[in-house]
């Protein structure tokens, strides 16, 4: 073995788990890639660092910032270095995921038309109703073959303990699986044959899976229906995500402006007249998606499209509505669905998260502050957000004012101490935190999920806020055969 | 395909084929400026690809550099063509499903390439010429990347039509801007360079070097880029062209727009074809090239009306 200077630099920090070493050293499921790379000399690392960043830009996999009229190029700042997850714990990630995610999508159909869960007395009622997100206009909605979360993007982090925890279910919009896809094929231009050797499990069926989702929810019997994905449009910070998944399912890219509805049919606008469309796959969040019947001054969305909908003659995907679901505070409340829809023990934990509107528990949160993070309900992207052990006296106060005004709009949860993983940064290995969200399709068939996902990483030192919005980066991530 | 859809890309091809224009505008009219020409000066092409006002014409004519700068790199200049360029990669951006990879990175490298600061730099303080040549490589291989990978279907179509439809009107401009010079011109031999620098301009003096061995006669220069159907640059070639490819069109259009737009086009086309200009008319050059222009225009506002849903 050569003396690689790399390696030994490396520091990991005590009470964190660390993805590639244990206190034993190296993990055996990393010894194939380590020993791939570090007999290369310092200057290749870089020159494969530099690469990247290139390949990202010259292919246009950026993100604009607008700021004094003319558009600042940003890539999604990516990390060489792959993370690896185990067969073993690919197995239990799948299997908690597609857990959660039955019952959550049970819990939709039911919270919208009988609300069993609520009348037993599993959910309080007023949790549901004082959700800004739950939407009266889908109450007794029918969607096709009951899917409502037909793309989820469920976050999951690693404790110190080596144990994976759901931090969040996103069952909105979810975005970032572009990035999953192009950081695969970011990793088999600078590491060739690193992949095969190591027996990684493709990624690449993503697009044709969801496709074949989004065909089979078409209400319209025929072998073609039309479908197509709303964009919010090219000043939308996913919007090359957007453009990727169409391109890549071979599917129209359409803004609200391109449809149109009439007597509750959507058409698009054509060269050739107006055409039908059956599936709509949206980007656009539920409160642009009709100005008729939610935010009037939205010109993303398209007039008249919830009716259409309502009456079946068009499939949204995902399903309206949905945001109760993931609902920071409904979310302490997944592993009680999970045993009540499905009589099943949770095969993944939540974080253990404070109900502020409980006296007892909001007393225990002020007291500990510096040891919790503060959520909204109802925000993300790691906006709204207090980290207890670096915020100040003057911040922990304003929060605590805020919460005693409107404690249903505010979680708490004990500060989990992200795993990390070896970056890439500046010419040396450094530890830096990470999360991992896989993305899951659900369609008529059943829940599949793609073996990978985007694993996030707070590249700041010492942050553990892993948002793009935020300073954040990406891996590629590995999931062995 | 999406009314939005030909309307953009059918605007990202004009775009390019007007930046070509301008840079190779430029181009030729520096090397003209440094020629020993008298009365040289850059206001006809102010004129031509601007909106300056008279008076701010005046102040920059003469000032070779800061020309330069304010038709290429100006961002402040809504039709530099550094704005062309981040417009076309915009249009770009926004249809890129319907274009391929290589177009779209091709146009993103053509767009990091012109905002890069050392092409500034050498146009400004470097030489000009190599600074353009430069950027317009960008231009041809764009131009290649969308001949070789772009499917030949109705967003290559459309954005055939949008270049052709560019490059009549650029060279029906070019050649009306030295109508001045067929006017002063009587004894029809054209001693002077300017005629060869119009010859530059369009791409067409290798071409007629080689069919007129070398005398400069304003009759031949008019019927190389006014009749001849082999220079890519002449108007007539270029009407033909937009004729061929909209015909493309008539499966994926709505019967009455099509029939509609195709007499315009098929219109246009003969009234080139079918009229005999010469430099010892002037006038009737004059009336021609303005009736050529706005034909033109016409079939652009038709097909933006009734293709892309503009009103």
């Amino acid at each position: 073995m050569t003396d690689n200077s790399l390696l030994k630099q490396y520091q990991h920090q005590p009470g964190v788990w660390d993805e590639m070493f244990s206190q034993d050293g190296l993990r055996e499921h990393y010894s194939n890639f380590v020993s791939a790379i570090e007999g290369l000399p310092p200057l290749e690392m870089t020159h494969k660092d530099e690469t990247a960043k290139k390949l990202f830009m010259s292919q246009g996999i950026t993100f604009t910032v607008y700021n004094s009229g003319e558009g600042i190029e940003k890539i999604f700042p990516f990390d060489i270095i792959p993370r690896i997850i185990t067969s073993s714990e690919w197995t239990q990630i799948e299997a908690g995921i597609k857990q959660r995610l039955k019952a959550l999508n049970i819990f939709l159909k039911d919270i919208y038309h009988s609300r069993f869960i609520v009348k037993d007395g599993i959910i309080p009622a007023h949790l549901i109703y004082s959700c800004p997100n739950f939407l009266r206009e889908m109450v007794n909605v029918e969607v096709p073959y009951d899917i409502y979360t037909h793309v989820a993007g469920v976050d999951l982090i690693r404790d110190n303990d080596g144990q994976f925890y759901v931090l969040e279910d996103n069952l909105r919009t979810p975005s970032g699986v572009s990035y999953m896809l192009e950081n695969r094929s970011i990793t088999y231009r600078i590491f060739p044959d690193l992949l095969p050797k190591n027996n990684v499990r493709t990624v690449k069926e993503y697009p044709e899976l969801l496709f074949k989702n989004l065909v089979s929810v078409a209400n319209r019997q025929m072998s073609n229906p039309t479908v197509v994905l709303l964009t919010p449009g090219i000043y939308n910070s996913a919007y090359f995500e957007h453009t990727t998944l169409a391109r890549l399912m071979g599917i129209e890219l359409v803004e609200g402006r391109d449809l149109i509805v009439d007597n509750h049919i959507v058409y698009m606008k054509t060269t050739k007249g107006l055409e039908k469309v059956d599936v709509i796959y949206r980007r656009v969040d539920d409160e642009f998606i009709d100005p008729l019947v939610f935010r009037p001054d939205s010109i993303l969305g398209v007039p008249g499209i919830y009716w259409a909908y309502r009456k079946g003659n068009v499939s949204i995907v995902n399903a309206m509505g949905n945001g109760v679901a993931d609902d920071k505070a409904i979310y302490t409340y997944v592993p009680d669905m999970i045993k009540y829809y499905l009589n099943e023990e949770p095969i993944l934990k939540n974080v253990p998260t404070y109900d502020l509107e409980n006296i007892d528990q909001r007393k225990h949160v002020f007291a500990n502050m510096d040891k919790m993070v503060v959520k909204k309900t109802n925000e993300s992207g790691g906006y709204g957000m207090l980290m207890g052990n670096s915020a100040t006296e003057q911040q922990m106060d304003e929060f605590k004012k805020a919460i005693e005004h409107d404690p249903r709009s505010f979680i708490a949860q004990p500060i989990i101490s992200l795993s990390s993983t070896p970056c890439y940064i500046n010419g040396v290995l450094q530890p830096r935190r990470v999360d991992l969200r896989p993305y899951a399709l659900c369609g008529p068939d059943g829940i599949n999920i793609v073996p990978g996902g985007l694993t996030r990483v707070a590249l700041k030192e010492g942050s553990m806020v892993v948002n793009s919005s935020q300073g954040g980066g990406s891996k590629d991530t590995w999931v062995l055969a | 395909m999406l009314s939005r859809v030909a309307d953009t890309i059918y605007w990202l091809a004009r775009y390019m084929e007007r930046t070509n224009g301008i840079l190779q505008a430029s181009r030729t009219n520096f090397i003209a400026s440094q020629d020993g020409l008298q009365e040289f000066g850059w206001r006809p092409l102010l004129v031509t690809y601007t909106d300056l006002s008279p008076e701010e014409i005046g102040e920059m004519e003469f000032d070779t550099s800061r020309v330069l700068e304010y038709l290429i790199m100006d961002r402040a200049n809504g039709s530099s063509a550094f704005n062309y360029v981040m417009q076309a990669r915009e249009n770009a951006r926004s249809i890129q499903d319907h274009i391929t990879k290589e177009v779209w990175q091709c146009l993103n490298d053509y767009y990091h390439f012109i905002r890069n600061a050392n092409i500034a730099g050498e146009l400004k303080h470097g030489d000009p010429v190599s600074a353009i040549d430069m950027i317009m490589r960008q231009g041809i291989l764009y131009t290649g990347t969308v001949d070789n990978t772009m499917t030949r279907d109705e967003g290559f179509t459309y954005m055939n039509i949008g270049k052709f439809l560019e490059r009549a009107i650029q060279t029906t401009d070019m050649v009306s801007m030295k109508l001045g010079e067929f006017l002063k011109d009587t004894k029809n031999i054209l001693e002077g360079p300017s005629m060869r620098y119009l010859l530059y301009t369009l791409f067409g003096y290798e071409i007629y070097i080689k069919t007129y061995k070398g005398n400069f006669i304003a009759d031949n220069i008019l019927q190389l880029v006014v009749y001849n159907q082999h220079f890519p640059h002449s108007i007539l070639y270029c009407l033909e062209r937009i004729f061929k490819y909209f015909e493309r069109l008539q499966a994926d259009s709505v019967a009455e727009n099509f029939d509609q737009l195709n007499f315009l086009i098929g219109k246009t086309m003969n009234n080139i074809k079918y009229s005999n200009v010469n430099a010892k008319d002037p006038e009737m050059l004059s009336g021609f090239l303005m009736q050529t222009k706005n034909e033109i225009f016409e079939i652009g506002s038709t097909l933006s009306k009734l293709y892309f849903g503009n009103s």
